[in-house]
């Protein structure tokens, strides 16, 4: 049986190989070859693609560069979402290498984010962090760390450090004894058919009566169309890092184990695919 | 003071609260022609605040007189007086009127009980205004007040409803201020629009005013009962 500190490195270690193509319209002074990365599940895409910007940009004349943004079969890629994410709800059931088009030009103001500095990475961790332990702790344990704590998070993520993230993120990860796990859940659901981005909600991890609620009571309490099987047959997948977990698993044991360095459970419901 | 400790000074808003309040604001936006609507989505029931106006920038592009020295601009200035003068120049000014739309969502965030402020401003050929070009409308006065308010930052976050980019006034020491100004006991605090309250705060700050006929609205005689 493995140990639960194991399924803690398969998720931090979790990589997709991918394809980045230059977009065809995007003015080169000779043809831009295609380039492959390997791309950590955990991390964010403008956080790990320097290489990729450098590469193209070699191709290309200054005045053609603006700010860098990624777009899969025609939909931008949120670089806010963790890359593991965006995979799995875009396009966890297709052939690998995931094939990713980089574009320097026309930003999409309407749909992604801004990401002019690694500031704005860190600044968005760390304001998902804080949100998380708002929803497990109150925000004590985050408020009662020090400033070079939240920086030794922000560090580990950025260089891929599993050991020095948690050394700092078990913290967030305690509870006190006499309660049997956080306050609340942190957690998002992901649909790619819907107008909303995701749902949050307010969720116990244990119930009045002090069993522990498992993801099938999440989804059912939250997004019961996810589970409800029409025709008797299970139309959709329930996907976190890549797999179907269990939906008997304790949404406790979710949290603590399966959690992105962010602190929340990014859970995304996808088609079933009919082979 | 850190935020989010809990404690029996903090007053933290319930969502049905929330949404009584908002509703009682639109009431009385009705009332006056202010513009503040609430939208609902189906899938989920939440909701959230909104309102759209429109307003006219003036864009004053003055004569480059950086580089020039106080004589000098004396004499420019003189110069541009006593020349025979055609009406495109007649100030010395060239003023750009434009049209900008701002849009102000009041959603209610259950990670931290509290209100969030989003909002965007675009040109009306949908070209997005930066935060920048927001801020050159804001009064100075308010500009001030925004380092020294109880609130982080102002940065650009994807609207959690409508997945798409809005500037966001931080929420994480709202308690705070609002605790501060309510002071004295829930009971009585129960009858004072917490969302008008706050938002007269924070509107101003990013251009949003409230009509002060707000502040007279009728405490609602709603009882936890009617609220459960």
């Amino acid at each position: 049986m493995t140990d639960d500190k194991d399924v803690l490195r398969d998720v931090w270690f979790g990589r997709i190989p991918t394809c980045f193509t230059l977009y065809q319209d995007e003015i080169t002074e000779r043809e831009a070859e295609p380039y492959y990365l390997l791309l950590p599940r955990i991390s964010y895409l403008t956080l790990v693609t320097d290489k990729v910007k450098k590469h193209f940009q070699k191709v290309m004349r200054q005045e053609e560069v603006s700010e860098i943004w990624f777009e899969y079969e025609g939909t931008p890629l949120k670089w806010h979402y963790p890359i593991g994410l965006l995979f799995d709800l875009h396009a966890s059931n297709t052939a690998l290498p995931w094939s990713i088009t980089v574009h320097f030009k026309n930003f999409p103001e309407k749909d992604l984010l801004h990401c002019h500095s690694k500031d704005v990475i860190e600044a968005h961790f760390m304001a998902c962090i804080k949100e998380a332990d708002a929803l497990k702790h109150k925000s004590q344990v985050i408020n009662e760390m020090q400033k070079k704590d939240h920086k030794q998070l922000w560090m580990g993520l950025q260089n891929d450090k599993f050991e020095q993230f948690w050394a700092i993120n078990r913290k967030l990860m305690e509870y006190p004894p006499e309660d049997n796990g956080f306050r609340y859940i942190p957690f998002r659901i992901y649909q790619a058919t819907t107008e909303r981005p995701f749902i949050q909600k307010l969720f116990r991890p244990i119930a009045s009566g002090g069993q522990l609620h498992t993801l099938g009571d999440l989804l059912k309490d939250v997004c019961p169309s996810a589970i409800t099987s029409e025709d008797g047959e299970q139309k959709t997948q329930v996907m976190i890092h890549g797999i179907e977990p269990m939906l008997e698993t304790p949404i406790q044991w979710l949290s603590e184990h399966m959690s992105y360095p962010d602190n929340f459970l990014h859970i995304s419901i996808i088609p079933r695919p009919t082979d | 003071v850190s935020c989010g400790m809990a404690g029996e000074e903090e007053f933290f808003l319930e969502e049905k609260r929330f949404k009584q309040y908002c509703e009682d604001l639109v009431k009385h936006s009705q009332q006056i022609g202010d513009g503040w609507e609430w939208r609902t989505r189906k899938d989920l029931g939440d909701g959230y605040l909104s309102k759209t106006h429109f307003q006219v920038r003036n864009r004053h592009t003055p004569p480059d007189l950086k580089e020039k020295n106080n004589d000098n601009n004396e004499q420019m200035l003189c110069a541009h007086v006593e020349e025979p003068l055609d009406d495109s120049q007649a100030t010395g000014l060239c003023s750009t009127e434009e049209v900008v739309r701002y849009e102000y969502h009041v959603l209610y965030s259950s990670s931290y009980q509290v209100p969030v402020l989003y909002f965007r401003a675009c040109f009306l050929d949908g070209r997005p205004l930066t935060l920048d070009e927001i801020w050159g409308s804001v009064h100075a006065s308010y500009q001030a007040r925004l380092q020294e308010g109880p609130w982080d930052t102002i940065t650009q976050q994807e609207h959690p409803i409508l997945g798409q980019p809005f500037f966001v006034l931080h929420p994480c020491r709202t308690n705070e201020f609002i605790s501060a100004v309510l002071g004295g006991s829930p009971e009585h605090n129960r009858h004072t629009n917490y969302i008008i309250l706050w938002l007269s705060t924070v509107g101003p700050v990013v251009g949003l005013n409230l009509p002060l006929s707000y502040a007279k609205l009728a405490p609602q005689e709603s009882t936890d009962a009617d609220l459960a």
